[in-house]
């Protein structure tokens, strides 16, 4: 009689594990949604760039083969399209201050367009005051919250800080860059760029030095095979797109190794190729899955 | 007290002669076992009598102890091995640290395929060689490119590669025993006069100098490279560099890579696209050798190594990667700018076109009767396009022609469910 109970009771304590550990495993990273062509948008082309603007709570993304701009809701609905007037010829990056302006990296230009919609003003950014041995080629771009825009400049490796007015300010040269991919500036002002060659991510702060290096070269969990964008979660993790591995791999503000997610595929949740990502202040995460040509969004 | 102290003395003496005894009569009786054992052997392999008794024999092979190496019984091994060839070796080779443990390894050493190269039982060649001197390294390396060439340079010609090279590891690239420079100024002065007026009196003592020579053989008289970039052919080394008497003889003229696009202005248009491999500072050089080269259009080396050897590691692995054994036959060749636009491109991944287009360049008629593909097929998985690479991973899969999945069903039922 004993034993029977002693049975029943180890049972029913198996049968509470596994709804439990289910839990467990559910609160981690998990796909909620995809943007992908549709009658509203018809065919998403390259897509390069995202921007989630808080204060509009807008998510912008840059369709690189059609020219244009589009605008989601926070549901992911499809807002509208903006061409600039035709001013934009293959735009990759973007970004939107507080005041609503839009800056937007034309790399086929050699440029950063600034686009002023209410003013109606489209004009590049003046980098005549910037010093330089190769010519500028803009790459990912990144605003803070003072409105500071930071440029990857990949033909030069460095960072290039222009402050609100539109004035060259400063740069950050990065000692020993050879790829260098992103930047991103989280609310304290820290600087992080990613170097894809290098496999690393320095984090500097506001005055330049450097706080931080971390990332690793190694096929298997925590190393890196091809990272190509990075996003700092307002709660100070760091997420780093692969976009050999297929996969996001999420480092504290040490830069230790957590966890990663998602894998290479082509069903919903699933990445091919991803090349970009971005976080907003929610913590939703949204990456650029150019291998099948959509947005995925993570939470 | 003394005659106990004498009797512990004999014990310990008695004890000693005992021990050692016991210990001889155990190797003994082994090596007789062995001996034993290994007549077993050579009952069924008679003709290995005579290769024992060889003057290149291997130790083991030698002493009849066949079991160090193979299991008499089973193997999950060819030849009844005990472990896997690299392993088996390195149990006993294991000592060579400093010869085995540098940064750079030679292919077979390190896939832990030493029977390339070496005999495991007997050889007449030093080290249990296969060959003897150029003709080991000529089975697999360029045997082609270095005999057709009317110039050798003398270690080659007298078939001795390991005058320069190190055979198993090297803590220098191109599996050199020492540094470039080293390994070149151990015979080759860079001080003599001649040697000084033929440089235009650069100071080069701390180039590179297979930066223009080839170190294995030339059409060239002095083993300068097959194609000459111009101002080097001529000789007008201030076309692009600074007089040899300024402060920095060997820097560049201008900043950047406008001392390139000074004479090649049009490249500037390849690198304004979306994707592109811009860097700092002359970047050309990253890829291109701006004095002499094998290769076509002045590259350093050939393209797939260009490609993987530092930048791209990630990609070396998995060509490497055995399991990834169906391949693009371009990929195979190493061929990487027949696909991929070097310099820059507005399509994904550096294509030179969109995914479709780059393959009808060499599939033309495929194109025509395949799976339906382009911007009317939509792959219900994402939504988006299906082209060439949504099926095929030209990179390298271990699925016949390349697919991402077995073609007799698991790559079908991607898409199409409910078959």
């Amino acid at each position: 009689m004993f034993r029977k109970i002693h049975f029943v009771v180890l049972f029913l304590i198996f049968l509470l594990i596994i709804p439990a550990t289910a839990l467990c495993a559910g609160k981690g990273i998990k796909h909620l949604t995809s943007i992908t062509r549709g009658s509203e948008i018809g065919r998403l082309g390259f897509l390069s760039g995202l921007f989630f603007d808080e204060n509009r709570k807008r998510l912008y993304v840059t369709d690189t083969t059609n020219k244009r701009i589009l605008a989601f809701d926070v549901d992911m609905k499809f807002v509208s399209e903006f061409k600039a007037g035709g001013a934009l010829e293959a735009p990759t990056f973007l970004v939107r201050n507080s005041k609503g302006q839009f800056f937007v990296a034309e790399p086929t230009k050699g440029s950063v367009l600034f686009i002023d919609i209410k003013h109606r003003a489209v004009k590049p950014i003046d980098f005549s005051a910037v010093p330089q041995a190769n010519i500028i080629h803009p790459g990912n771009i990144a605003v803070d919250s003072a409105d500071n825009l930071y440029i990857v400049d990949k033909a030069n490796q460095r960072i290039l800080i222009f402050d609100p007015d539109l004035r060259f300010h400063r740069q950050v040269l990065v000692k020993g860059g050879r790829g260098l991919s992103d930047v991103k500036v989280d609310s304290r002002g820290n600087i992080y760029i990613l170097d894809t060659i290098d496999r690393s991510i320095r984090v500097f702060d506001s005055q330049g030095s450097l706080l931080l290096t971390f990332g690793k070269r190694d096929k298997d969990k925590g190393g890196f095979d091809f990272p190509v964008s990075l996003a700092v979660h307002p709660k100070g993790l760091i997420f780093v797109v692969d976009k050999h591995k297929h996969k996001v791999l999420t480092f504290n503000k040490k830069g230790e190794f957590l966890l990663d997610f998602s894998e290479l595929g082509w069903r919903e949740g699933r990445l091919h190729y991803p090349s970009f990502i971005c976080v907003n202040k929610a913590g939703r995460i949204f990456i650029v899955d150019r291998g099948n040509s959509r947005i995925s969004v993570f939470e | 007290m003394v005659m106990v102290q004498r009797k512990n003395c004999w014990s310990f003496f008695i004890f000693l002669c005992v021990s050692i005894s016991s210990m001889l009569m155990v190797d003994l009786s082994r090596a007789q076992s062995t001996q034993v054992s290994a007549e077993k052997c050579l009952k069924c392999h008679p003709a290995l009598r005579q290769e024992m008794a060889s003057k290149g024999a291997h130790a083991p092979f030698k002493n009849f102890e066949c079991s160090s190496c193979h299991n008499p019984h089973t193997s999950n091994y060819k030849y009844l091995v005990k472990e896997e060839i690299g392993k088996l070796c390195k149990s006993c080779h294991k000592g060579k640290k400093r010869a085995f443990g540098k940064k750079y390894g030679h292919s077979p050493f390190e896939e832990g395929a030493c029977l390339k190269c070496h005999k495991p039982h007997s050889s007449k060649n030093r080290k249990l060689l296969l060959a003897a001197g150029e003709k080991l390294c000529f089975t697999c390396h360029a045997k082609k490119e270095i005999l057709s060439k009317k110039y050798k340079h003398d270690p080659v010609k007298k078939g001795k590669c390991l005058t320069c090279h190190s055979p198993h590891t090297s803590d220098h690239e191109g599996m050199l025993k020492r540094g470039l420079t080293q390994v070149c100024a151990s015979c080759h002065s860079i001080k003599t006069k001649s040697a000084q007026k033929s440089h235009n009196y650069y100071p080069v003592q701390d180039t590179k100098c297979t930066s223009c020579h080839n170190p294995h053989a030339s059409s060239h008289s002095d083993l300068i490279k097959e194609s000459s970039h111009k101002p080097f052919a001529e000789r007008k080394c201030t076309q692009c560099h600074n007089s040899v008497r300024s402060r920095d003889p060997l820097g560049v003229k201008g900043d950047g890579m406008s001392v390139c696009a000074a004479c090649h202005p049009s490249i500037m248009e390849d690198f304004r696209k979306v994707n592109t491999h811009v860097g700092q500072g002359v970047f050309c050089t990253e890829c291109h050798n701006p004095h002499a080269s094998d290769q076509a259009s002045m590259i350093k080396g050939k393209e797939a190594k260009i490609c993987t050897d530092s930048c791209h590691l990630d990609t070396k692995e998995h060509l490497r990667d055995r399991i990834n054994k169906h391949k693009h036959p371009l990929v195979m060749e190493g061929k990487c700018s027949n696909c991929h636009r070097p310099h820059g491109s507005n399509f994904r991944l550096l294509y030179r076109a969109d995914e479709i287009s780059t393959c009808a360049d060499c599939h033309k008629r495929h194109v025509s009767f395949t799976h339906p593909i382009g911007k009317d097929a939509i792959d219900p998985r994402s939504k988006g396009e299906i082209t060439c690479i949504t099926c095929h991973n030209l990179m390298g899969s271990r699925h016949d022609f390349a697919l991402r999945f077995d073609r007799k069903k698991e790559l079908c039922i991607q898409c199409h469910k409910g078959y």
